[in-house]
């Protein structure tokens, strides 16, 4: 009997034992194939899916490779039926290729013709093709590169895509690397997307994606569009591609809500590309505005369905993705698979951590008590009121503070959810708000003001959930969210990850309504969080003035 | 061929001695089922083409070659000549060499078997033995059978064509022989054929060339057609007019054999093998495929596991013709994770190892499975390895279709097909001669049972082979297609198995990893105490090599209404756990410790309160209220089990003025005639007569015996001791009393003597009312009918 450390499980998930001394050399080896779902502290839980598998196989590892991996780290014999479906499962990508040919242009090949004949039969490809030249190979219309790609994955058997892409209307880009160089992981991560052409980058919160973007533009040298999250966002690519790249002012644009500029590098926003008027989208034309050589999707576990949509017209044209989780709430991760393309990088959040590329993070749940009075009114209340009324409770307010003076000499960011609240918490914190109505400009004084430490406590709402990049803020204090969504939490978290000038820890702290709602949803929570690797534990309100701050 | 007669065969056989005789009949056990009379009887029967038959169905390919061989010799044959004409037969290389001692070998097995005998230098084939082959080697008839029904004009037509010395008509020779006897002459002669053959056309020698090594007849429309050499057109047409095919029906046409044997070139077989074919397939090493086939055996007792306990709290229904039905297969294979004819295994296995089964029109695990589950995870592997190498039923075929086109169901008894089970012995026999290390391909496996067994080929052979190697890797005989070493064990059937396997499976472990996202991690089996305790505490989320528990308020709170404490629970998984136990986890136990039991709830028919504390003190320090079970909840508050009525009558008696109160707290006016009862509404009478008890306990005892044991007991052998009348009937007074079993003699209503033990519950006017063991039935017996009765105890 082998003492490995994974244990291959029936339902295809892989535990790997941390603390095993083979357990380093056992993580690289299951990676390309395994997603990594869970890392609490001592055992790490992979899923093997087939999406894994074909990732696997479209960067170049084959089923040999895999079951060496899995017979060779596991401590128990490895289910025989397991190694039959992994193999199977790898083998059905690449059967079927498109492929650019000489005379007939977009063609489908196949190596196994039974399975061409087979997803030929189906009435979901019938459309997406044209005339069949001989018996291996099929034309496509250019139109439905990606249609039949979403397709074909549906039906099991994902195509290579091998058909090229366009080069772009051609403007030199060059990375500025003066007073920072490109990380190690940025380098390769931008070089692995390059070799495969299209495809998704996979990077904690805080790990500099943005620059992986410029790194990857640079590859191009050609014209880019870049599609983010929201205007803020939008603003701070510009500022980082000023920073990182030979890019001038004049040469990056941006599509957004207020403005409408076109221009070699441009940066336009979900929302704005989403606005339909009477029934269309209005600004499908920015897509076909220049002969884009690179797209960039910002944040791609958040592209909106009609995104996806637009950018099966876009197949011809490279394509990265750019994320910290390909885990979709919506479960749409085979049309990022298809439209966008395979994993083409991934690095460990833990290990980025250690190597001090990203600050570690302590959380901390602390459970406040209602009062009597606040008990009853909470038991009597409407059962769509009972989040928002126990969230917003005034001993929450009274915690916060407390949660302040103890960090008294730390950037602190509060974070909620319900206006109110945080223009009380403003009140009683003496900070000022960020919240919707705010102006943009006003926001960014105000961010900027938080950078150079003019101002050390700034309370947010939700606008602040994505891209805002605030890297000095060590303490973050949740006092209310959105129902405890796992998307917000890593972005939240995401905030207070950046690694500070002092390298110092960050601290994640949720203030959590005992026994309601609240708690329920901070259980989510907690179990996202823990799952990550983060240390969590839970305080009592009342001890929050005892705690040692300095541990 | 020289005529034999029987009496030289059995004079024969009668010269054996009595070892070898032994040896006859232990390797052809048929001759002496019933034990024949006399050698001549002996003889006789191993001269029956029936006894013949299943001799030959066990030769394997090289002896039943020697056997052909020699019957097709004229006479009798010594070994040198078998020698010379086997060898040829034998391509060059080490088969060569092999041929001497396999032909010893043969010839020793043959003679054992008494299907050749005589003298060493003058062997024959056993009388019968030569029809019994036909048609030997894949040969055709022979010349005088092919032209057995052409008219005498034909062959003088014939005989004309192709032979220039022929002289003569009417069927026969200037010789007066008959003219089929010349063609055969003729046909036998290889300078002859070899002139005829040198006159047809190339494409007439490729269809001989098709025909020579078998099949040796093909279909020809028109075949009885009239030919001669000038007027043949088509190349069969010129080997037809030259006898080299015949005609053997309207359209069929057949080499001779004659002509065959000439243009084999002298020998009787092709490529000729004197040992079993080697089996063919990767290589891989031994100990990964042992390892990997003990994860599957783990994991299919795991999946059997699975199944029963999934299917004593949801069973699937027996369809109205046995068997399961198609959608409960699918939902099963779901539910396991398993392709369908997976599960469909899974499914036949636990049946035919006892652990599930019909019963009241569902499919439920047995006893036998409570017994099952509780064995080491080997010894359970090797009960299912062995009910499934015993089965005589084709799992593989669950989800075809039969002859009248209807799905077949697992469970159905339409899927017991006989020498199934016998089959896959064979295929596992020959996975256990497979040598270390190698994953013999199906392909290789059929040609080695092909050559084992050539005359041999049930129906579906083939494919009941496919699926028993199939089976076998599912279930963990096989790893990587390679036998493994408890494989091989079962494969033998020496008992060895669990034994094997035990190492190779994960060894429980004592403790888990707890984590703060509030799993605990169990790296291996848990044993059985530390498996029980956590399966009570946390929710499984996982399974495999490992489980994964996951800890939730819900699970906390079962494991709390259990009766544990919070201490209890943390005292346990700090005792059980290897790492510390995180915060987030002993902060959960905690807080749904601290909010568990806060709420009490009770039952009571009946309240009495009061303003006055004092007065309640007084009224439960009354003895006289002892009786109604009072309980103080609060300094004002009493409740009881007893009814409001009650209670007030008893306040009253003891001499309070209490008021009766209603559910708002509204006083109760009640006046004498207006009171009711507020007790539960008594029990409903049925109209019908209930049965005596005797016979409720006579029929729930042959339920219970049903579904423990549908196999009725054997009586005994031999005949009941006869007893007098009121013996017997005393006798079975004692036994109603006791309630244990006799033995009892009985004439039935034809009046046929029948023995029978019974549970006998109840006796009245001249009948006894038991549970027939022998019947597994309820039955009534009429004393005067009962011829005997013994005691056989409980």
């Amino acid at each position: 009997m082998s003492d490995g450390p994974l244990i291959v499980q029936s339902d295809k998930t892989l535990l790997l034992e941390v603390d095993h001394p083979r357990a380093d050399e056992c993580r690289k080896a299951i990676a390309p194939f395994a997603e990594l779902e869970r890392a609490p502290e001592h055992v790490h839980t992979y899923r093997v899916t087939p999406l894994a598998l074909w990732n696997a196989r479209a960067a170049g590892h084959d089923a040999e490779q895999v079951v060496d991996a899995l017979i060779g780290f596991s401590r128990y014999p490895v289910p025989h039926a397991l190694l039959v479906d992994v193999a199977e499962t790898m083998a059905r990508y690449g059967r079927l290729r498109l492929e650019k040919h000489p005379i007939h242009g977009l063609v489908l090949t196949s190596t196994d013709r039974a399975v061409l004949e087979e997803v030929l039969r189906s009435k979901k490809i019938q459309p997406l093709v044209g005339d069949r030249f001989g018996v291996d190979v099929v034309a496509v219309h250019p139109s439905e590169r990606g249609n039949i790609k979403q397709t074909l994955l549906k039906l099991g058997w994902p195509a290579e895509d091998l058909a090229g892409y366009v080069d772009g209307e051609h403007h030199p880009i060059d990375l500025r690397e003066d007073g920072w160089t490109l990380r190690p992981y940025q380098k390769e991560a931008a070089d692995a997307f390059w070799h495969g052409g299209s495809g998704v980058v996979v990077l904690p919160c805080g790990a500099g994606k943005t620059i992986v973007g410029a790194a990857a533009m640079a590859h191009a040298r050609a014209t880019t569009l870049i599609l983010v999250t929201n205007t803020v966002s939008a603003h701070q690519w510009k500022q980082e591609l000023l920073r990182r790249t030979s890019l001038t002012e004049d040469e990056i644009g941006e599509y957004t809500g207020t403005k409408k500029e076109i221009r070699p590098v441009t940066i336009a926003t979900y929302q704005v590309m989403t606005t339909r008027r009477q029934g269309t989208y209005r600004h499908l034309e920015l897509f076909d505005a220049r002969d884009w050589g690179l797209v960039v999707y910002d944040e791609v576990h958040l592209l909106p369905a009609p995104i996806f949509r637009m950018t099966a017209d876009l197949q011809a044209r490279r394509r990265i993705g750019l994320t910290a989780t390909l885990v979709r709430e919506d479960g749409r991760e085979g049309d990022v698979f298809s439209l966008i393309g395979p994993k083409r990088y991934d690095a460990p959040w833990k290990e980025m951590e250690n190597q001090g590329y990203i600050a570690p993070a302590e959380c901390v749940e602390v459970r406040v008590t209602l009062s009597d009075d606040e008990r009853l009114a909470y038991a009597m209340a409407e059962s769509d009121e009972r989040y928002r009324f126990c969230s917003t409770t005034p001993a929450k307010t009274r915690v916060t503070e407390a949660l302040v003076r103890r960090h008294a000499d730390e950037q602190v960011l509060v974070i909620g959810q319900y206006i109110d609240q945080l223009d009380e918490l403003g009140e009683h914190l003496n900070a000022p708000v960020i919240k919707g109505e705010t102006k943009i400009k006003e926001r960014e004084r105000l961010f900027q003001a938080f950078r150079d430490k003019e101002i050390r406590v700034l309370v947010v709402s939700k606008v602040a959930n994505f891209s805002i990049d605030l890297p000095e803020a060590a303490v973050a204090i949740q006092v209310s969210g959105t129902f405890g969504s796992r998307q917000e939490e890593a972005q939240r978290l995401g905030r207070v990850l950046r690694p500070k000038a002092d390298g110092g820890g960050a601290r994640f702290y949720s203030v959590v309504s005992r026994d309601t709602v609240d708690q329920e949803f901070a259980a989510h929570r907690q179990r996202f969080l823990a799952e990550q690797g983060y240390a969590y534990h839970i305080i009592d309100a009342d001890d929050v003035g005892e705690e040692d701050p300095a541990r | 061929m020289e005529k034999m007669t029987g009496t030289d065969f059995s004079e024969w056989l009668r010269g054996r001695s009595d070892e070898r005789l032994r040896a006859l009949v232990a390797a052809r056990p048929e001759l002496v089922t019933p034990v024949p009379a006399h050698i001549d009887g002996l003889a006789a029967r191993a001269c029956s083409p029936s006894a013949i038959g299943r001799a030959l169905d066990r030769l394997n390919r090289f002896s039943l070659s020697v056997l052909e061989t020699l019957a097709l010799r004229p006479g009798p044959a010594d070994r040198e000549t078998l020698l010379t004409l086997l060898g040829r037969a034998v391509p060059d290389g080490p088969g060569q060499e092999a041929l001497g001692p396999a032909l010893d070998a043969a010839l020793d097995l043959l003679t054992t078997r008494a299907l050749i005998y005589g003298p060493e230098d003058a062997l024959l084939p056993a009388p019968g033995v030569a029809d019994a082959l036909e048609p030997p080697a894949a040969l055709g008839p022979p010349v005088a059978e092919v032209f057995r029904h052409h008219p005498p004009e034909r062959l003088d037509v014939l005989l004309r064509d192709i032979d220039p010395a022929y002289e003569g008509g009417g069927g026969h020779t200037d010789g007066g022989r008959p003219a089929r006897e010349r063609l055969a002459a003729l046909l036998a002669d290889p300078a002859t054929v070899g002139r005829l053959v040198g006159e047809v056309s190339p494409q007439a020698r490729a269809a001989l060339d098709e025909l020579v090594w078998g099949p040796a007849s093909g279909r020809l429309p028109n075949a009885r057609r009239d030919v001669d050499t000038a007027g043949a057109q088509s190349p069969i047409e010129q080997l037809l007019a030259r006898g080299l095919l015949g005609a053997t029906g309207e359209e069929t046409v057949a080499l001779p054999r004659e002509v065959a044997l000439v243009l084999r070139d002298g020998c009787v077989h092709r490529d000729l093998s004197p040992g079993p074919p080697a089996l063919e397939g990767p290589v891989r090493d031994q100990d990964l495929a042992d390892r990997t086939a003990a994860g599957q055996a783990f994991t299919f007792v795991r999946t059997v596991e699975e199944l029963c306990e999934v299917w004593s709290v949801d069973p699937p229904g027996v369809l109205r013709a046995g068997g399961l039905a198609v959608r409960d297969l699918r939902r099963t294979a779901q539910l396991l994770d398993l392709p369908e004819w997976a599960a469909g295994l899974v499914v036949e296995v636990a049946h035919a190892a006892g652990l599930v089964a019909a019963g009241e029109g569902e499919w439920l695990p047995t006893g036998g499975y409570d017994a099952w589950r509780i064995k080491a995870t080997e010894d359970r592997w090797a009960v299912l390895a062995d009910a499934w190498a015993a089965m005589e039923r084709a799992p593989g075929l669950i989800g075809e279709r039969d002859d009248r086109d209807r799905p077949m169901n697992a469970l159905h008894p339409d899927l017991r097909r006989p020498g199934a089970a016998q089959t896959r012995a064979r295929a596992l026999a020959v996975l256990e001669s497979a040598p270390t290390g190698l994953a013999p391909t199906p392909e290789s496996v059929l040609a080695r049972l092909a050559w084992e067994q050539p005359r041999r080929r049930p129906a579906l052979r083939d494919r009941l082979v496919r699926f028993a190697l199939r089976e076998a890797e599912h279930i963990g005989v096989t790893g990587l297609g390679v036998p493994s070493s408890h494989g091989r064990s079962v494969a033998r059937g020496d008992g060895r198995a669990a034994g094997l396997l035990a190492p190779l499976l994960p060894r429980p472990v004592d403790h888990v990893l707890l984590q703060a996202d509030l799993t605990a991690v169990a790296p291996g089996p848990l044993t059985t105490d530390l498996g029980r305790r956590l399966a009570l505490t946390a929710d499984v989320e996982s399974k495999g090599g490992a489980t994964v528990y996951r800890f939730s308020e819900q699970s906390i709170r079962r494991a709390l209404d259990a009766g544990q404490s919070a201490g209890d629970l943390l005292a346990m998984l700090e005792r059980h756990s290897a790492t510390p136990v995180p915060q987030p986890l002993a902060y959960l136990v905690t807080d749904v410790a601290r909010r568990h039991g806060r709420i009490r709830v009770g039952a009571a028919s009946a309240y009495i309160r009061c303003d006055d504390p004092a007065l309640l003190d007084e009224v439960l320090a009354d003895k006289r209220a002892h009786l109604l079970r009072l309980r103080r909840l609060a300094p004002t508050v009493l409740v009881s089990k007893t009814s409001r009525a009650a209670l007030v009558d008893s306040l009253r008696a003891m001499g309070y003025a209490p008021v009766a109160e209603s559910l708002e707290g509204d006083v109760v006016v009640a006046r004498a005639d207006a009171r009711r009862t507020e007790g539960q509404l008594a029990a409903r009478v049925t109209a019908t007569a209930a049965p005596d008890p005797e016979t409720l306990t006579a029929a729930v005892r042959a339920m219970r015996a049903g579904d423990s044991r549908r196999r009725p007991v054997e009586a005994p052998e031999g005949q009941v001791p006869r007893s007098p009348a009121t013996a017997t009937i005393s006798a079975l007074q004692e036994a109603i009393r006791q309630g244990s079993r006799v033995w009892i003699g009985y004439l039935d209503s034809q009046g046929h003597a029948t023995s029978r033990i019974l549970e006998p519950a109840r006796m009245e006017g001249g009948y006894l009312t038991a549970y027939d063991e022998t019947r597994a039935t309820v039955h009534r017996f009429a004393l005067h009918r009962i011829t005997g009765i013994a005691d056989i105890g409980r």
